[in-house]
């Protein structure tokens, strides 16, 4: 009897430590280790809106054209070179000697596939509306392609930098479930295995035609408890984490083994507030109530105190580094008063009960405490906050896609890391888009209007134009353009990117 | 024997329909997946179509005969959210979580069996008070603030191990005593109470009448008696530790079946939610069976009475 | 065995009178850490009681330019904030004093709700016995096999996490353990000669499981319960910690410890205070309960 006890005890122990996984091959020494908060849902970025998605496309697929980051200018990758041939054709010269992961050669082929993916609406790509612009691809030889626009088309070479190439024999014989799970690309990595939710391993691809990455390993971890992953970096356990609390900084500073990097990231932040009524009948539907949260919020004081300056205030959506910002627009002014008002004007003199949605702090540095300060100034106004919080970032994507934001709710958009204007005014502002919870005819018209105009003068005219509307219509909350915190082990040498994709191929080990 | 077995199956086959059923109907009366699937600006025809296409047009009753008509088979669906059948999803995270509970019910034996039994023998002594009070204050210690402390500790401050991810024995440590530390107060109460009553029974008083060795006493017949209901708790107790595998899992970044099933709640993905429900009541069920099985074998009084 | 043993286990009727009050004096004795716990969490719930007294700030005024600022005692702190502040510089005491006035009323909340589903099902399962026994103990069985947390959360994620829907959902997820234990105390009382009595003198079952029964499970009862109360007010810091708990800027010490958990490198005395609150409470809470059962009758077996 004793004997059968002990030996099931032993075979607790067998099946708890016995059956673990082997460890990897791979040494620490060659191997960089990148930590994301939340997963990708899928290996396919053109159906994905999440910045995850962005990052790690970078990897392991190659774009038509990249931004330098020191210049901030679109520079050739995959395309040699471009030209516009008329007011709706753009040639396109492709570099030759390019093979995918699978051996097969790039060409123009690949390029007409990934777009015709993209753009066939049955297909209900996230992407779509990022190239909606264009209305085919041609092909003029192997190496030359010819994109026909629906009109004059302005940020045809800044979105070019917004679209991964897909193989074309992968499209069509592996297909779209397929391709969910398995990217084949042109990129400096390849994929090794994806483990949902738990890591990505990717291998240095040995063919790639760019600068070889210094180190063979990139393994990308999903850890999402924040502590956790600031404690991995000072422990030596994560290389490279994104997205610091600002109040965490000196932590990572004092350590000895690692150290923190900011720079301003295209990507303002704002609570949507549902003028749209995409989400049901709500108070912000009038234009009185939206001025009033805008007027009650101090969100200058915010930036200084609790984010320790790492924030830029902004007038409206439209982020101080994209083309057509409007310096001269000066953003709301804390008036407890004035807003006090208006809430009575509208109809409230003795305060609205307002829900809130709530994001996880994924994106947005310190956005609980910003939260906690932005929502006792909308107190001291009158606004009764109802909170709730949904702590999964792909969860809130989701709801938001589906029009149910609920009145007001935490969002930044990363402009697809296109800088311009257009980028948040198309997806985030404009009527019946995906992410819009606002809807107004005058502004949709400035903003085709801004799409098909080609010189760049007349272009930022009417986004100042576009500007001053969105701030006259209080459209949303607007809050500020966000700085990136990086934490970077001393192991390793890193630039911040001010696009938010981090680029693990140019990383270096640190100079001894 | 088998007679008691095939009784045992029965039950058991009750409570996993039970458990299905509970989880379906909690699913089906809160929320209304439809209005996550569709856009905002769906007509009533297309909610219509949406009820019928997903069956939820029907009666309760007739949906969850054909939910449990698939997954008999293993169908469980495709989750609403990746498009991925849920089995998969499921199966790919339930060896991390298994191996992490399997761990901390050892850890929590190996915590409290030699300090309940101690705490038995010394009853009422400055030992057994101590571990009563430590008992106490491990219930007290919410179980992601232990977690936390000991990543502080053992990563980051004494760089000894791994701060949480999975892969090697390393990686096993921590989780496994956060999730022990979480289990061992009720399991020590449980040995120490069931070594005390063991140890006042007649044929140990015999046992010592006749002279036999105390260590004998109560190693031989003690501690084997007392074994009975800490095995069969234990068997109860691997579903609550399901519970605080969720919390292990999150700190320590584990890739396991707990997150995934808070996940997919949160995401309302019916079809993941139910597909992990069901399988981890399969699992949990089928240790029970097996603990009373070998309970029944070890004490032939339990096959009569129960 | 020890000697003091004995004195527990004697007979009381056949005692005189002075040997009675020592013996329970003696008792008081032995039940000397309960008693001080006992003491512990008076004094607790009155400084909850009196929050808005106490208290030197509201909970929820938010000060950001004075954000993590420490304790008095320590090099920055300042008198104005004993416990100093949090991340957006509300008072960690005031902050305190309130979420303990939350945390304890969805324990206790949540407690009579478990107790009254488990008492009634328990007492219902142990006097009719048969086939309604069984169904409410394969429910027992059901619940107590399966984590249903797990479901909790999913109750909670999709009605929103207002303090009802948290009391409702914590207090129906714990019912089972008071029905098992009720039962097997009602089906043991069930056979008892008053029992068999008041069932010849033609008294109604109401009556019966009412006035009879359930005034001999009361001691079982508040055991259970007791213990309970600390285990609820865990629970809410699990809940606060998958955002699933008492919403900001409401405090809870659950709350209150989960947010603070990013700066625990740093400024620790955010999660330290509400985190050793929690600690101090349910410590003092089981202490109570232990020593509630001890004196209430030393064989319950919980």
């Amino acid at each position: 009897m004793r004997r059968l006890l002990v030996a099931s005890l032993a075979l607790l122990f067998a099946v708890g430590l016995g059956l673990v996984p082997p460890a990897s091959a791979q040494t620490r020494e060659e191997t960089l280790i990148y930590s994301l908060q939340s997963d990708v849902d899928n290996w396919d970025p053109p159906n994905s809106v999440l910045r995850e998605a962005i990052i790690l496309g970078y990897h392991v697929f190659d774009h038509l054209a990249v931004r330098d980051l020191k210049t901030r200018r679109v520079i050739p990758n995959l395309a040699t070179s471009w030209k516009a041939v008329d007011d709706t054709t753009w040639e396109v010269k492709l570099r030759q000697g390019v093979k995918f992961h699978d051996g097969t050669p790039f060409t123009a082929k690949d390029v007409k596939a990934t777009f015709d993916r993209v753009l066939n609406p049955a297909n209900k790509m996230t992407a779509r509306g990022n190239h909606a612009k264009i209305k085919a691809v041609e092909i003029v030889d192997d190496h030359t392609v010819r994109f026909k626009t629906d009109g004059p088309y302005p940020l045809f070479v800044e979105r070019l930098t917004a679209q991964v190439m897909q193989s074309d024999k992968v499209i069509r014989e592996k297909g779209h479930e397929w391709m969910q799970e398995n990217p084949i690309g042109t990129g400096p990595y390849k994929l090794v295995k994806w483990s949902r939710k738990q890591e990505h391993l990717l291998v240095r691809n040995d063919d790639y035609w760019g600068p070889k990455p210094a180190f063979k390993y990139v393994r990308i971890r999903i850890i999402p408890e924040k502590a956790t992953e600031i404690a991995e970096l000072l422990s030596g356990g994560v290389d490279i984490i994104k997205a610091v609390p600002p109040d965490q900084m000196d932590v990572i500073n004092k350590s000895g083994g690692a150290r923190t990097a900011t720079s301003p990231i295209l990507r303002t932040a704002m609570l949507q507030l549902d003028q749209a009524a995409r989400s049901g009948p709500n108070p912000f539907t009038d234009v009185r109530v939206r001025r009033a949260a805008n007027l009650a919020v101090d969100s200058d004081a915010i930036i200084k105190h609790v984010l320790n300056g790492l924030g830029d205030r902004v007038a409206t959506g439209i982020n101080p580094m994209a083309f057509g910002w409007d310096a001269n627009l000066k953003p709301y002014k804390q008036d407890i008063a004035q807003a006090k008002k208006l809430l009575a004007d509208a109809g409230f003199p003795n305060g609205v009960d307002i829900t809130f949605n709530e994001g996880p702090p994924i994106v947005e540095p310190a956005i609980q405490q910003t939260n906690d300060a932005i929502v006792a100034d909308m107190t001291k106004a009158g606004f009764r906050v109802k909170r709730n919080y949904i702590g999964d970032n792909t969860v809130l994507v989701a709801r938001i896609k589906d029009g149910k934001g609920g009145p007001m709710f935490n969002w930044s958009w990363g402009y697809y890391s296109v800088f311009d204007a257009d980028a948040i005014l198309y997806d985030v502002f404009k009527c019946g888009e995906n992410y819009s919870y606002y809807c107004n005819p005058a502004l949709d018209d400035l903003i085709s209007q801004g799409r098909s105009t080609l010189d760049a003068k007349r272009r930022a005219e009417i986004y100042v134009k576009a500007q001053k509307l969105l701030f006259d219509d209080a459209a949303y909350l607007y809050k500020w353009g966000l700085r990136g915190v990086w934490g970077i082990s001393n192991r390793v040498e890193y630039q911040a990117p001010a696009d938010e994709v981090d680029r693990m191929f140019t990383v270096t080990p640190r100079k001894k | 024997m088998k007679r008691y077995a095939l009784r045992q199956i029965a039950q058991l086959a009750v409570v996993i329909v039970g458990i299905s059923m509970l989880a379906f109907a909690i699913l089906h009366v809160i929320g209304d997946p439809v209005t996550l699937l569709l856009p905002q600006n769906a007509g009533k025809e297309e909610y219509a179509r949406y009820y019928k296409l997903l069956g939820l047009d029907q009666p309760i009753y007739v949906q969850y005969w054909k939910f449990a008509s698939r997954a008999v088979q293993g169908d469980f669906g495709k989750s609403w959210y990746t498009d991925t059948p849920a089995f998969k999803l499921v199966m790919e995270r339930m060896p991390p979580t298994l191996y992490l509970t399997t761990a901390g019910l050892g850890m929590a034996l190996l915590i409290s069996l030699p300090l309940g039994i101690v705490a038995a023998l010394k009853r009422h002594s400055f030992v057994d008070n101590l571990c009563t009070m430590g008992a106490v204050m491990g219930q007290a210690m919410p179980i992601f603030w232990l977690g936390i402390m000991l990543i502080i500790i053992f990563a980051v401050r004494l760089k000894a191990l791994p701060a949480s991810g999975y892969g090697t024995w390393q990686h096993f440590l921590m989780p496994a005593f956060t999730l022990g530390a979480f289990l061992a107060p009720i399991t020590m109460r449980l040995v120490r109470s069931g070594v005390i009553e063991v140890m006042n029974m007649e044929y140990i008083k015999t046992a010592r009448a006749k002279g036999v060795a105390e260590w004998r006493v109560v190693v031989k017949h003690a501690f084997r008696n007392a074994c009975i209901p800490v095995i069969t708790v234990l068997g109860l107790q691997f579903g609550q530790l399901l519970g605080g595998a969720i919390v292990t899992e999150t700190v320590f970044a584990w890739p396991g079946v707990a997150t995934l099933t808070v996940d997919s709640i949160r995401n309302q993905d019916f079809p993941v939610v139910q597909c992990a429900v069901v399988l981890l009541a399969l699992i949990i069920v089928s240790i029970n069976f097996v603990v009373d099985m070998i309970v029944g074998y070890i004490d032939p009084r339990i096959r009569v009475g129960a | 065995m020890g000697a003091g043993e004995v004195a527990l286990e004697g007979p009381d009727a056949t005692a005189g009178r002075p040997a009675a009050a020592r013996r329970s004096l003696r008792r008081l004795w032995r039940l000397k850490w309960g008693v001080a716990a006992a003491v512990v969490m008076l004094l607790i719930v009155l400084v909850t009681l009196a929050a808005p007294w106490l208290a030197p700030f509201s909970p929820v005024e938010v000060d950001i330019r004075h954000r993590l600022g420490p304790p008095a005692w320590m090099q920055g702190g300042t008198t104005e904030h004993w416990l100093g502040t949090d991340q957006i510089g509300r008072d960690l005491l005031s902050r305190m004093i309130y979420g303990g006035r939350v945390s304890l009323l969805i324990g206790v909340a949540a407690v009579l709700v478990s107790s009254t589903i488990g008492v009634l099902l328990g007492l219902s399962a142990g006097y009719f016995g048969a086939k309604t026994d069984w169904i409410i103990m394969t429910l027992v069985n059901v619940m107590l096999t399966f984590p249903f947390v797990l479901l909790a959360l999913a109750v909670i994620a999709v009605l929103g996490p207002s303090l009802l829907n948290m009391v409702i959902v914590l207090g129906v997820a714990d019912w089972p353990l008071y029905a098992r234990v009720i039962r097997a105390e009602t089906l043991a009382i069930r056979e008892r000669d008053f029992i068999t009595a008041g069932r010849a003198l033609g008294m109604s079952h109401l009556r019966i499981v009412f006035r009879q029964i359930l005034p001999n499970l009361v001691s079982v009862i508040v055991v259970i319960a007791t213990l309970q109360v600390a285990r609820v007010i865990i629970l809410e810091s699990f809940l606060s910690f998958l955002g699933l708990g008492v919403q900001p800027p409401t405090p809870a010490w659950g709350n209150m410890l989960g947010e603070g958990r990013v700066y625990m490198l740093n400024s620790w005395w955010i999660a330290a205070f509400p985190g050793a609150a929690i600690f101090v409470t349910t410590l003092v809470i089981n202490l109570m309960g232990n020593a509630l059962r001890d004196w209430l009758d030393p064989h319950m077996k919980l």
